[in-house]
Formats: C-alpha cells, sequence, structure tokens
C-alpha cells in the first residue's frame, strides 16, 4: 500500500512537470484528485489496511494529496499563457485623472520647506492693508524717495491700500509675535503697473523675517546662502553686494549667475552675467523703535523677493501674464 | 547715473581695467548697469542709491572710488576771490517759503555767449545732456560734476524783484523745452512781480533764461526741503536733471561749492566779468555733526570682528573724521554731504561695503531655535491643496480683480449688501475691482475651456476674496471648486467629489441643504454645513458646478484621523427599493436608516424612475447578529420610513 501510494505521487508530480497544456493539466488533477479520482480510491481501500498502520497510511494519503495539489497550483502559477499575437503595447494608455498644484504653489511649498529647516515658520497678512503697515512704520515716511519705486493701488487715498509688498506682514510680525522669531511669508502684492509679459498690476513676494538676540548679518548670509544653494542648486554662484532699502540698514542684495547664458552676458541678464534675486538686511533700528524694540538689546535681519520671476525661470514660462489667467495646461 | 570714465578720472585714479572699477563699486552699492562707448569713450551706467544724493557727480563718485582703493581725490579747482555777502543791487530776492533752505545768487556781466569749447561739451554729451551754449551748458557740466543743480537767468529780462513763493492754484508756465504746467498751490517757483520764471528744482522758463542775446546773466543754486520738490516732479512729471538730484537729501553746503566753481571756469575763460557781490540765504547753516560708534555693536550688526585700526582707517577713506576714540569706540564726524549717515548702524554699514559684504562669514543661524508659530489654518490650506490634487483637481491661481466683462457675476455669495472693493486710481478697467468671490475668475477660465480647450474641466483656487461692509473693509479666505464635464455633469459627481476632497483634510459628515442664494445666475443653490454652521454655498449655472467654501470658519473643525479597521464580525447586507413623494429628500431616508439599530452603514446604488435602492449592512462590532435581531431592526426602519415618508417598499 504505502509503495503505491509513493509510486502514484511520484508518476503524478512527474505527469504534472512534463505537462505543457492547461487543459491537459486539468484533466490530470481530476484524475488524481477529482471526486472519482485516485487519491479519493486510496481513501475508499483504507478500509483494507491493517488497524494498526491506518493512521500512518491515512497520513501519508493526506500528504500526497497536498502533495499534488500544491505541484499543480506551482504548475498552473507559473504557465505562461500564450501570447496574443494580435497585442499592441503601443495603444495608448488610459491615464487616471490627476490633479496639479499651480507653479507658484510648487515653488513656494518648496521655499517654505528649506526655510522650515532653518526653524523659520510661516505667517500671512492681510492684502487690505493700511499706509501705516505698509509704509510708515517699516521706516518709509511719506515722500520718501524710495516711494516712487512703488506706486501703490489705493482704494481710500491716502491710508487704504493694496500692500505694495509683503513687507507689511513684517509689521504685523513685529508687533504681534514675542521674540526670538524667525518668520517666512508668501504671498500676493499689488502695484500700479504697466501690464506686459514681465510686469503685472499683481504678484507674488517671498519674505523673511527673523529676530532674536545675537543675530547678525553672517547669519543673515548664512540663511540666504543656505537658502540659494538649496533652491537654485549648490553650484550656483552668489554676489552679495551692499544695496540700500529703507527698511534695513545695513542693506544688502544678492544676485546668482546667470544661468541662460553661463555670465557671458544675455537678454534675461540685461548683459550683467547676474540675476537679482533678492533685497535684504538688517531690520532698521527706526523700525525696532516703531516696535517698541531696542536696537541695541535685539536685532534682527529681513529679506525679500519677487517669486514670478523664480517661478517663470523655473517652469521656462515667458509672459507673467499666463500664470495668473488660467493658461497653463496641466 | 552715466558716469564718463575719461571725466571721472581726472578727480581719481582709476585701475587700468573697468570691470575690476565697476565691480568694486557694485559690491559697495552702486551697480553697474551697463557700460557703453559714447565717441570712442568708455561710459559706465550706474544703479546709484536713492538715499546718496552726493553720489549723483563726477566728485562724488570719485570719492567712492578712493575709499575703495585708497587712493585719493583731487578736486577741481575753484574760484580763489572770495565774494562779499550782501544784497544785489541789480535784484533782490524775497523767499517766502520754509522750503528753502539756502539760495545763492551772483551776477555776471558782459558775458559772451558761445558754443562750448569741447573740453565743455564733450563730458556733458557723454553723459547724455545736449549742448546749447557756453553758460547753459557750464550749469550742467558743473552740476555733474559737484551734484549742486543751478540755473542762469537773463538778468536783464527778468526785472528787479524776485520772490521764491508757492505757486498760485492754476498758475501756468511754459518750461525751457516747451511744455505748459498748470501749477498746483503746493509748488514752489522763482518769479518776479508778474511773472514764474522757474519751477524751483526741476526747470526753467525759456524767455528769461540764456540766449544768444543774452549780455548779463544772474547765477542761481539753491537747496529746497527735497520732499516738497518730489511732490512737484512727480505731481508734473518733471523728472529732470535737476530734479533728479533736488528730490534726494543734498547737502545746502554744497551750493556754495557749485557757484565758486562755476565763477572759476568763467574767469579762467574769460566769459564775462563777476560782480564781486554774492547774495546768499541759508538761515541754518549745516555743520558736520557726530555719530558714536561702538565696537562690540559694530561685531554683533556686522557678525566679523574689525581690528580698529583698519575701522579708522576704512572711515577715513570715506571723509569721516574721528574725534574722540576710546578702547570701547570712536566719536566720528561725518561730513555735511553724507546726509544718509545719521546713525550708528549707518557708519556700520559704511564700514562693512568698504570693507566688503564678501568678508562677511557666512553663519547658518547658530541660534536657538524659535518656537514653532505656524498657525493652523496654514497648514490646513496647504493639506487641502494636496487634498485637491489627489482628488484630481487643478489648481488655478486668478487676478485678485475680476474684469468688466465677468462683473454680472461678482456678487458676494453670502452677503447681499457687501460692496465690491474699488480702486480709486485704476491702472485699467480690469484692474478696478477687487473679487468678491471667486466664482468670475473661475467661470471665466472654464468658458475658455469649454470654448477652446477640451471636454472637461476640474479646477480648484485658495485665496482671498473682498468686500466692503458699511464702513470696514473685509478680506476671507475661500476655497473655489468648479466643475464642467462635456459628458453630461451630475451634481451627485461633483458633491462626491467635494466630500472625497473634505474627508482628505478630515472632515466628514456635511450636510447640503436647499438655500438661497445672492447671485441671480446661479440655480439650484445650496448651503454646506457642518455642526449646523454654513461654511460653503454652492449652485449651478448651464452645466457647470460651483460652491465656494468658507475656509476661516472652516479652521479647527478637522477631526483628528482615525484609523478603522476591518470589522471582525461578518455583515449581513440587504438591499430595499422604495418609491417616495417627490418632495422628499434621499438625505432624510439616508440619515433615517442609518440611526437606526445595528445599521453600520447605508448607500444609495440605484435610482430608476422614482424607485431609490439602498444597500444596507447589519453588523455589531463584538458579535455576529443573529437573524432575529436583524429582522427586528429591519421591521422597525422600514415602518419608520413608510410612516414619515410616505414610501411604497418594493417587494
Amino acid at each position: 500500500m504505502r509503495e503505491e501510494i509513493i509510486n502514484i505521487k511520484n508518476l503524478a508530480i512527474g505527469r504534472i512537470t512534463d505537462v505543457t497544456d492547461t487543459h491537459e493539466l486539468e484533466s490530470i488533477r481530476i484524475e488524481y484528485l477529482g471526486r472519482k479520482g485516485k487519491i479519493n480510491e486510496l481513501l475508499k481501500s483504507i478500509e483494507k489496511v491493517p488497524i494498526e498502520e491506518r493512521k500512518e497510511i491515512g497520513r501519508l494519503i493526506n500528504e500526497t494529496k497536498q502533495t499534488i495539489k500544491i505541484v499543480i497550483e506551482n504548475k498552473l502559477a507559473n504557465s505562461k499563457p500564450k501570447t496574443k499575437t494580435s497585442f499592441d503595447p503601443t495603444i495608448p494608455g488610459i491615464k487616471p485623472k490627476l490633479g496639479h498644484l499651480h507653479p507658484t504653489t510648487i515653488v513656494i511649498n518648496e521655499m517654505f520647506e528649506i526655510f522650515k529647516h532653518l526653524g523659520f515658520s510661516i505667517m500671512e497678512g492681510p492684502e487690505i492693508e493700511t499706509d501705516q503697515y505698509n509704509f510708515e512704520k517699516l521706516n518709509l515716511p511719506k515722500d520718501h524717495p524710495a516711494r516712487s519705486l512703488q506706486d501703490v493701488l489705493y482704494i481710500e487715498e491716502p491710508e487704504v491700500l493694496l500692500r505694495s509688498h509683503t513687507s507689511s506682514v513684517e509689521s504685523r510680525a513685529l508687533e504681534n509675535l514675542k521674540p526670538p522669531f524667525r518668520i517666512a511669508v508668501a504671498g500676493k502684492s499689488f502695484r500700479y503697473e504697466k501690464v506686459n509679459a514681465s510686469n503685472n498690476v499683481m504678484f507674488y513676494q517671498f519674505q523673511g523675517v527673523a529676530l532674536q538676540k545675537g543675530i547678525s548679518m553672517a547669519d543673515l548670509k548664512g540663511t540666504l546662502y543656505y537658502f540659494v544653494k538649496s533652491f537654485f542648486g549648490k553650484h550656483r554662484k552668489i554676489r552679495f553686494r551692499c544695496k540700500y532699502y529703507p527698511e534695513v540698514e545695513p542693506g544688502g542684495g544678492l544676485d546668482v549667475d546667470c544661468p541662460f547664458c553661463k555670465q557671458l552676458g544675455c537678454a534675461v541678464c540685461k548683459g550683467r552675467g547676474w540675476l537679482e534675486i533678492l533685497g535684504c538686511g538688517m531690520i532698521h533700528p527706526n523700525i525696532l523703535k516703531n516696535f517698541g524694540h531696542s536696537p541695541k538689546k535685539i536685532t534682527g535681519f529681513a529679506f525679500g523677493m519677487g517669486l514670478d520671476r523664480i517661478v517663470m525661470d523655473k517652469f521656462k514660462i515667458k509672459d507673467i501674464r499666463s500664470l495668473y489667467n488660467g493658461d497653463i495646461k496641466y | 547715473m552715466k558716469i564718463p570714465l575719461k571725466w571721472l578720472n581726472k578727480y581719481v585714479k582709476l585701475p587700468s581695467k573697468t570691470s575690476v572699477l565697476t565691480e568694486a563699486l557694485t559690491l559697495a552699492g552702486h551697480m553697474l548697469d551697463k557700460t557703453e562707448k559714447v565717441n570712442g569713450d568708455d561710459v559706465v551706467d550706474l544703479e546709484l542709491r536713492g538715499n546718496r544724493a552726493d553720489c549723483y557727480c563726477l566728485i562724488g563718485i570719485a570719492r567712492e572710488v578712493s575709499a575703495l582703493f585708497d587712493t585719493p581725490v583731487k578736486l577741481p579747482e575753484s574760484y580763489k576771490s572770495l565774494l562779499k555777502k550782501s544784497n544785489l543791487k541789480e535784484v533782490s530776492l524775497q523767499i517766502n517759503s520754509s522750503f528753502v533752505n539756502r539760495a545763492m545768487m551772483v551776477v555776471i556781466k558782459n558775458v559772451q555767449i558761445k558754443q562750448s569749447p569741447d573740453w565743455l561739451k564733450k563730458p556733458i554729451q557723454a553723459y547724455g545732456i545736449d549742448s546749447i551754449n557756453n553758460i547753459v551748458d557750464l550749469t550742467n557740466f558743473v552740476m555733474l560734476e559737484t551734484g549742486q543743480p543751478m540755473h542762469a537767468f537773463d538778468l536783464d529780462k527778468i526785472g528787479n524783484h524776485l520772490e521764491i513763493r508757492k505757486a498760485v492754484e492754476n498758475e501756468k508756465v511754459t518750461t525751457f523745452l516747451g511744455k505748459t504746467v498748470t501749477l498746483n498751490k503746493e509748488d514752489l517757483v522763482w518769479a518776479n512781480k508778474r511773472e514764474v520764471l522757474s519751477i524751483a528744482g526741476s526747470i526753467g522758463e525759456k524767455y528769461h533764461s540764456i540766449s544768444e542775446s543774452t549780455k548779463n546773466v544772474l547765477l542761481e543754486a539753491a537747496s529746497y526741503d527735497r520732499a516738497n520738490i518730489r511732490r512737484t516732479i512727480y505731481r508734473h512729471n518733471l523728472l529732470t536733471d535737476a530734479g533728479l538730484r533736488h528730490e534726494k537729501e543734498l547737502d545746502p553746503n554744497i551750493v556754495e561749492k557749485g557757484v565758486y566753481r562755476f565763477l572759476y571756469l568763467v574767469d579762467k575763460n574769460n566769459w564775462g566779468q563777476i560782480d564781486p557781490h554774492v547774495f546768499d540765504y541759508y538761515p541754518k547753516p549745516v555743520k558736520p555733526w557726530t555719530v558714536n560708534l561702538n565696537y562690540d555693536y559694530l561685531e554683533t550688526l556686522g557678525g566679523l570682528k574689525l581690528d580698529t585700526n583698519k575701522v579708522k582707517n576704512i572711515l577715513n577713506r570715506l571723509s569721516f573724521k574721528i574725534k574722540k576714540e576710546s578702547n570701547n569706540g570712536l566719536e566720528v564726524i561725518c561730513p555735511t554731504f553724507r546726509t544718509d549717515v545719521t546713525l550708528e548702524e549707518d557708519l556700520i554699514e559704511e564700514i562693512l561695503r568698504i570693507e566688503g559684504y564678501d568678508n562677511i562669514p557666512t553663519r547658518t543661524l547658530s541660534l536657538e531655535i524659535p518656537s514653532y508659530v505656524t498657525p493652523e489654518y496654514i497648514s490646513q490650506e496647504q493639506e487641502l491643496k494636496l487634498a485637491a490634487t489627489e482628488v484630481g483637481l487643478d489648481e488655478i491661481i486668478t487676478s485678485s480683480f475680476v474684469n468688466e466683462k465677468y462683473q454680472e457675476f461678482n456678487k458676494n455669495m453670502e452677503h447681499p449688501n457687501a460692496s465690491p472693493v474699488k480702486i480709486v486710481n485704476r491702472p485699467s478697467q480690469d484692474t478696478e475691482i477687487l473679487r468678491t468671490t471667486l466664482l468670475a475668475n473661475l467661470l471665466e477660465v472654464t468658458q475658455k475651456v469649454i470654448n477652446e480647450r477640451g471636454t472637461a474641466a476640474q479646477f480648484f483656487e485658495i485665496g482671498k476674496i473682498y468686500f466692503k461692509q458699511k464702513t470696514h473693509y473685509e478680506e476671507k479666505r475661500k476655497l473655489g471648486l468648479i466643475s464642467w464635464s462635456k459628458d453630461s455633469e451630475v451634481f451627485a459627481k461633483f458633491k462626491g467629489l467635494l466630500e472625497s476632497l473634505l474627508t482628505k483634510t478630515n472632515i466628514e459628515n456635511l450636510t447640503f441643504d436647499n438655500q438661497q442664494i445672492n447671485n441671480p445666475k446661479l440655480i439650484n443653490t445650496y448651503s454646506i454645513s457642518l455642526e449646523k454652521t454654513i461654511f460653503g454655498l454652492g449652485g449651478e449655472f448651464g452645466n457647470i458646478f460651483y460652491c465656494e467654501i468658507d475656509l476661516d470658519l472652516l479652521l479647527g473643525k478637522a477631526q483628528n484621523p482615525t484609523a478603522q479597521l476591518w470589522p471582525n464580525f461578518p455583515p449581513q447586507i440587504e438591499d430595499i427599493t422604495l418609491s417616495v413623494r417627490t418632495n422628499t429628500k434621499v438625505g432624510d431616508v439616508l440619515s433615517l436608516i442609518k440611526n437606526t439599530k445595528y445599521v453600520a452603514d447605508v448607500q444609495l446604488i440605484d435610482t430608476y424612475e422614482g424607485y431609490y435602492t439602498f444597500r444596507i449592512w447589519y453588523q455589531h462590532p463584538s458579535k455576529t447578529l443573529t437573524d432575529k435581531e436583524v429582522e427586528k431592526s429591519r421591521k422597525s426602519l422600514l415602518h419608520l420610513i413608510k410612516q414619515r415618508f410616505r414610501a411604497i417598499i418594493k417587494e
């Protein structure tokens, strides 16, 4: 009996291994495992086995059954269905609908991510602002020459306006947050502009402010270099130079090498070889005083940059208007 | 400002390579805009700093070069014979304004008006000013050299009594360049008894200026309140070379320097006889002032430690004088032309920029990290944007303005009485009125798709809307959702999209109700609420579905996410089909079923000609329900449905 079982098992495994056709495999399965199959017949004939061996034989039959089952399953799993001759892998895929973030959002998120590493929080402020927060408190008194660089859109002249820069949020931060703090701001700003491919009435700015005892120009420079290397690439050249902004003293400007002409001079960089990226500096002592801080006790830095140019360069968009009129094709 | 290098070289030694010069100037705050050649000479165009009034001239730039390269400045020669300060016998000047800081006048007789020689003509042409005649050119030459604007009148045409006064409202003057300006009562003018001779600080009138026939000249140079001049310049669009300088904080002491330099050149060239009297109105002479410098503060702010000798050397190179010196710092005397340096921080910038920003070390904020204060709604907004893309929506950012064509859609949906916010100095009709809803612009984008681009549009925008209520302005953060499909879109699909999106941000159990809203263009309007608070409104326009969610209200409504597991005990699932009266809300039927004992879930799986098929899951979290228990529950819910909705159950 034992030998018979082992023979059946070996034969079955051999046949299953050799078989190439799935139909034939199925008939083998029925032959062995079917209701009237060889295994069931073996089980029926167990009565003829002496009682003391029955348990052992029963176990052997079951094991054989399991083995054949597994071998068939494996065979089925490994058997390769025949390739249809008409199969065409060049057929266009049916794509599930994907949603996309706006390029400006993508850039803002990326920048926030970098500044989060440096301990910055995110802040927002109103877009309808007062002259106080947009100018006066930021060391830009009325008739200051620097105001001519920012033609403002007034809602009620001369006090209520659309913010002309995100520095207004710096005012809000200095007023509402307890130092030390580091905040990053991204948002819309508005100026009176003749609209064309590179100027728009509405544009985006990115701003950073840090106020903490002991902050110096070296911290400002380190922060900005970290940002530029992270965002624009670690091999980019950086130029850090003195620049005047009424909101800061000392003030600075940061340029990166023009990637379009390898600094040979082109239309994008106006032949300068450098692209102006941002303005920055140490928060002006008058501003600190405006918000009740003593410049000798606490120092801070601020920086601001236009985002649209950066977004346009990154996404190869030529016209600023197409960013905000729904012309972007996703 | 354009700097002809050959001219600059007369006052200071220049590095042999122009790029070395312009790079140094750029890093120190005077960025090179471009280099060009005019008549074979190099001219560099620098973007000067608005607070450096002293730099808008050759001497100013020469001083910068001198400080940067540690090489001396050679100042130009000046008229040596000191003039006697007195009233002039030919002409008097009355000053009726506190906006005049200083005014000087001097008479030059028997003037020879002629073409300018090359030494005079070429430099000003290289700068970009046309040559007119020797006297006019000389005023420009000296202005470019010293930074002091000046004006020459024809002495015989101006009369005997002059005054500087505010203009009379609507008084008219035709400028040297032929432009007629209607003056405002805040504009400062030079005038005689009859008419205006020049607009102070910007431009002269033609008749009274120098002409071929001029015999005697009155030269004036003055210093004014820059803010007033600036207002006039921008009011009348008169940004002349003089105006460009007067709108900045000029040192009144250079008035004298300019005049004496002018006289020196007249005298040297024998172009006229200089009257030995000078009129000089200078009620509050400006004297050098002191600013203290503390070495520790220099280090704190600058982030670098500088040797004290180096600091002193830099200050000396910049014409600052050391008055006192201690271990802690310096008392520094500022030359009066440095009107921009009044604070210690200004002085620190001077030291840093000459030392070079390159030498400032880079530290990556090595201080303690301040606490994280990002408000919850900002992270929530970021999550919402991501969730929206996950359900297949594309983000659109549109203008904060609504153009003329779409104004009819620009209605605030919540507040019928809110008026749109308007710009008083609008740049164009399309940038005048701010959006009171995100609908108008999203609709415009969607209609572009419908008309020319595709078969489906599913967009969202997160941004501010603005409106005025009574006297105050409001801005609110909104999420706008718009959807259109060429294959007729159904509301249920749009609603599902919104629900999925909000579920992604852990906001569930929304209620939708019919609601009238303030927009005549929308039909089938409804409200969306959570815990009985309405936070969104929606409706339909054509085949376009739109809804707008108030993110300010939604803030904090998100639940903490909990992980859900498949239940351990099998459900009994049953479909029931019923027909209800037309005014019955399916939502009410669903909530009734949902609230029945043992019902774990219910879904509407089919609707057909007034019949609704619901699939109901009876399930218990900790045991297998018996048939008896399910039957009891089923009976009670069918009974309630019949009773409450007069529904007919299809068996």
